[in-house]
């Protein structure tokens, strides 16, 4: 049973969860009854979590410094994945691979092809989405890593994932019997795997050589599409020339600039209020100066000086705010109920200003139809109209009115 | 549509569905193939649907009158002709380009002198039903300082003429991007609340759609969502086993879909897995008791007895009854995702859709505006049934993909949207203090990777939460 694609209702033993501790930690557990899993907020046990609904709060309170702490047990999804996985390489992240699985239209029907597996992100989300996905890594150590973790992730399984072994600059994507790859063959008798590619993702540091190996594996049924993910614009170069010299088509760079933004307040401070402060601070210096002209005089008129601060105390006119908004005092903290607030939103710190230049195209094998098919296939539909269709007519109507109107 | 004599509707041209045509101005067009029917595409001609059957989606054809009887399209000066398939957008109607020049410093712009050939010869050619490769290489001859021009600057007149004369097209599947595609040109960008291409893919990304869901989803851009949605799930493939299943609650007395008439599902399939149901029915649905005291369906007999007319009375009423009984279970159910578009309120619309979607399962809220989904935001940071609210952006920047003349296009289209996206989660009662059970457990912090400002903040916004749950609710 898939741990990502299958919706789960309880958490059991032997579970993958996703421990949400925050925004950029997220922590993967199997979880085992026993086991504890340890985090700065606290200890957590796994038999708290067994039985509990996927989603769940679990909450403790830690002895000692009697500290509250909580985390958060999610079901694994590509996207939560991609934030929590240990990095091999450096990852594709959602912004780019959403809009690269929009592009090349993948959904069930779609044969994949994804050239280097590296921390194997992308490949998540292409196991969800596509028909069948073949991944390749030249990397014979993070091959395994990421065969292994299909495997306990259940995509090996779910029967729609097959993971190479491969150096598809060098020796192509065919993957014949005996080759190092997650492919079961059923016996001698099944040489090689049918691949029959209709989406191609190159994540490789010279496409340009992968891209005539694919000849022989993309679709002859079908439109092909490839997406090229490079950070250089010289690997872009060379990319362009190798698809115009395969003959692939509408070839078009872009770039995907994805942003995140954190909900915020900001507190409302008004020129009023700015006046009425600066007209008090005038007034205090005033009146210190007054007072002090009057001890002067007090002291030197050889009087006692305890009357005249006992007449002060009656003089205390401005009311002390607890929190003086323009001047120093103690922080306020955002969102303090006493105080009033406008939403802002505030980008991250740091941002992902170039990822890479992805760069599509497409290509179609099979220019010709089968001419008989065609004639008896359309022979079923003898009966109907030769005419445009209602819609056309109406448009063509109108555009001709149209036409007659300006004349 | 089902497969029929070795012709795939999803990656074959076939009757009866719905195609998007690439002119060569690069405009696009959605045109309903009819077998044995004419399609005019205007100045760029007309061709007859019956000679493009059976070709890859993707082909471009071009059209050609040479050795063709003259025939018009009806009340039309625009001629049928036959069509040929074309190895490539980019090589049709191109002469060669040749004797360009290095720079243009000889060029001198004296406007319309150049061209030698007059309006009149060139409108007389197009009469003639002449090529676009015949017109556009006359008027390459007949232009005076061409060859004055650099070899780019040749391509980009070249290109410029060929969006004009020439008479090729590509016929592509009907995806939800091509769709889309299709109404930002037409300018029907308000009717889909301006979503991009890249901000609809990544909601369903984040919403986690795949073929098995049950998803809950409100769509005020006229279908396009679930047209995105049902091809994630089904791919435009009507005999798709998959059980997935699309709840779709619309404001208004009846849901607005209309985009869906342009998929190729069939109207059984899409009442199977597109339920729709009005925000009343869906919050305050209608009690089983009361409607089944209203309603008894009969036995096959019985109907058998009915009279003609009293027996569609009867099928009206059926409808109904199982209508009003699904509605109740649907209002019952939990779901697997949330995916909204819509104009509403939001801060008081997710919460009250988000208590039916399971815990763990993501919520995305998309908005053409960032300021809805920042009050969103907020709210929903109160709310402890709510993990992480992010406020997100994502945008395409294209380029102009020409090998040593690769750089950003000097303008592109602004807006595209935003998303918001969190998880249901279930809140758990503040444990008491001293829990026996951790005693031994011994605390590592085996996480104590770097002081990341982000967790505390994140953890210490919750504790304040915990605190005063009440006083935030008032609040709000």
């Amino acid at each position: 049973m898939s741990q990502f694609f299958e919706y789960k209702d309880t958490i059991k033993e032997g579970d993958l969860v996703l421990a949400w501790l925050s925004r950029d930690n997220l922590k993967p557990i199997t979880v085992k009854a026993g086991e504890v899993f340890n985090t700065r907020y606290g200890a957590f046990s796994h038999s708290d979590m067994i039985g509990k609904p996927f989603g769940s709060q679990i909450a403790i309170r830690t002895k000692g410094s009697n500290r509250f702490g909580f985390i958060h047990v999610l079901q694994p999804t590509p996207e939560l994945w991609s934030i929590s996985l240990p990095h091999r390489t450096q990852i594709v992240y959602t912004p780019d691979s959403s809009y690269i699985m929009q592009r090349m239209e993948c959904n069930p029907r779609s044969r994949v092809i994804e050239a280097g597996t590296g921390s194997g992100s992308f490949s998540h989300a292409f196991a969800r989405s596509a028909g069948h996905l073949f991944s390749y890594e030249f990397h014979e150590v993070r091959y395994e890593q990421a065969k292994q973790e299909f495997k306990e992730h259940g995509l090996l399984e779910a029967g729609n994932t097959t993971i190479t072994h491969r150096d598809v600059c060098k020796d192509g994507f065919e993957i014949k019997n005996g080759d190092t790859t997650s492919h079961e063959f059923r016996g001698p008798e099944e040489t090689k795997v049918e691949l029959n590619a209709d989406c191609i993702f190159l994540d490789l540091p010279a496409p340009w050589d992968a891209i005539p190996n694919l000849t022989s594996v993309i679709s002859k049924e079908k439109k092909v599409n490839l997406c090229c993910f490079s950070p250089c614009i010289e690997q872009v170069d060379k990319t362009l020339e190798a698809l115009e010299e395969e003959g692939w088509q509408d070839v078009q760079t872009v770039e995907i600039q994805g942003r995140q933004y954190e909900a915020r307040r900001q507190m409302v401070r008004r020129l009023d209020d700015a006046i009425e402060r600066l007209r008090d601070v005038k007034r205090r210096k005033h009146e210190g100066v007054e007072k002090r002209q009057k001890n002067v005089e007090q002291t030197s008129n050889n009087g006692s000086s305890v009357e005249a601060t006992e007449s002060d105390k009656d003089l205390k006119h401005t009311e002390k705010t607890h929190f003086n908004p323009f001047g120093k005092g103690s922080r306020v903290k955002e969102g303090d109920s006493n105080f009033e607030w406008t939403q802002v939103s505030k980008v991250e710190l740091e941002i992902k200003s170039h990822t890479s230049f992805l760069t599509f195209a497409s290509k179609i094998i099979d220019r010709t139809r089968d001419e008989e098919q065609t004639k008896a296939y359309l022979a079923t539909f003898k009966d109907e109209g030769s005419k445009l269709s209602k819609r056309e007519q109406r448009r063509l109507k109108a555009q001709a009115n149209k036409d007659i109107q300006k004349e | 549509m089902t497969k029929h004599s070795g012709i795939d509707p999803l990656t074959q041209i076939s009757p009866n569905q719905h195609v998007l045509i690439r002119l060569p101005s690069d405009n696009l067009k959605i045109v309903e193939l009819k077998a044995n029917a004419i399609v005019s595409l205007g100045k760029f001609g007309a061709f007859r649907v019956n000679e493009i059957i059976g070709y890859r989606f993707g082909t471009t054809f071009d059209i050609v009158y040479d050795g063709v009887e003259e025939e018009f399209v009806k009340g039309t000066q625009t001629m049928i002709g036959k069509i040929s398939v074309l190895e490539n957008r980019l090589k049709a109607s191109s002469p060669a380009l040749e004797n360009s020049s290095e720079n243009n410093r000889g060029l001198i712009n004296l406007g319309s002198v150049v061209q030698e050939m007059s309006m009149a010869e060139i409108e007389a050619m197009k009469r003639e039903a002449a090529s676009g490769d015949a017109i556009i290489s006359k008027m390459i001859e007949s232009h005076k300082s061409f060859h004055q021009k650099t070899v780019h600057s040749q391509e980009k007149y070249l290109k410029r003429k060929k969006q004009k004369f020439a008479k090729f097209f590509t016929v592509e599947y009907l995806d939800s991007s091509g769709l889309l595609h299709y109404l930002i040109e037409k300018g029907d960008v308000l009717r889909v609340m301006d979503i991009s291409q890249e901000s609809l893919g990544m909601a369903l990304n984040l919403a986690n759609i795949n073929s098995n869901g049950q998803y809950l989803c409100i769509d005020e851009t006229g279908g396009l969502i679930v047209y995105a949605m049902l091809e994630r799930m089904f791919a435009g493939d009507s005999n798709s086993k998959a059980n997935g299943k699309i709840v779709v609650v619309h404001e208004n007395e009846h849901p607005n879909l209309d985009l869906l008439k342009f998929s190729s599902y069939s109207d059984n399939f899409i009442q199977r897995h597109v339920k729709t149901i009005s925000v009343l029915d869906f919050f305050e649905p209608a009690k089983e008791a009361d409607i089944k005291s209203l309603f008894k369906p009969l036995s096959a007999e019985e109907i058998n007895d009915l009279k003609s007319n009293k027996k569609s009375a009867y099928f009206r009423r059926l409808k109904w009854y199982h209508n009003q009984l699904s509605n109740i279970e649907v209002a019952a159910s939990s779901f697997d995702g949330l995916l909204v578009a819509s104009t509403l309120y939001l801060p008081t619309l997710i919460p009250r859709l988000g208590e039916k979607i399971h815990g763990s399962r993501p919520i995305v809220c998309y908005s053409q505006y960032k300021e809805p989904l920042l009050e969103l935001s907020h709210s929903l940071y109160e709310n402890l049934n709510y993990l992480a609210p992010s406020l997100l952006e994502t945008r395409c920047r294209p380029y102009q993909t020409v090998r040593g003349k690769l750089h950003p296009l000097m303008t592109m289209k602004g807006g595209g949207g935003y998303l918001m996206w969190c998880h249901r989660v279930l809140p758990a009662a503040e444990p008491k203090l001293h829990q026996e059970t951790l005693e031994k457990s011994e605390i590592k912090n085996s996480d104590e990777e770097g002081d990341e400002d982000a967790h505390k903040l994140d953890q210490e916004k919750q504790v304040i939460k915990r605190r005063k749950p009440n006083e935030d609710n008032e609040k709000l």
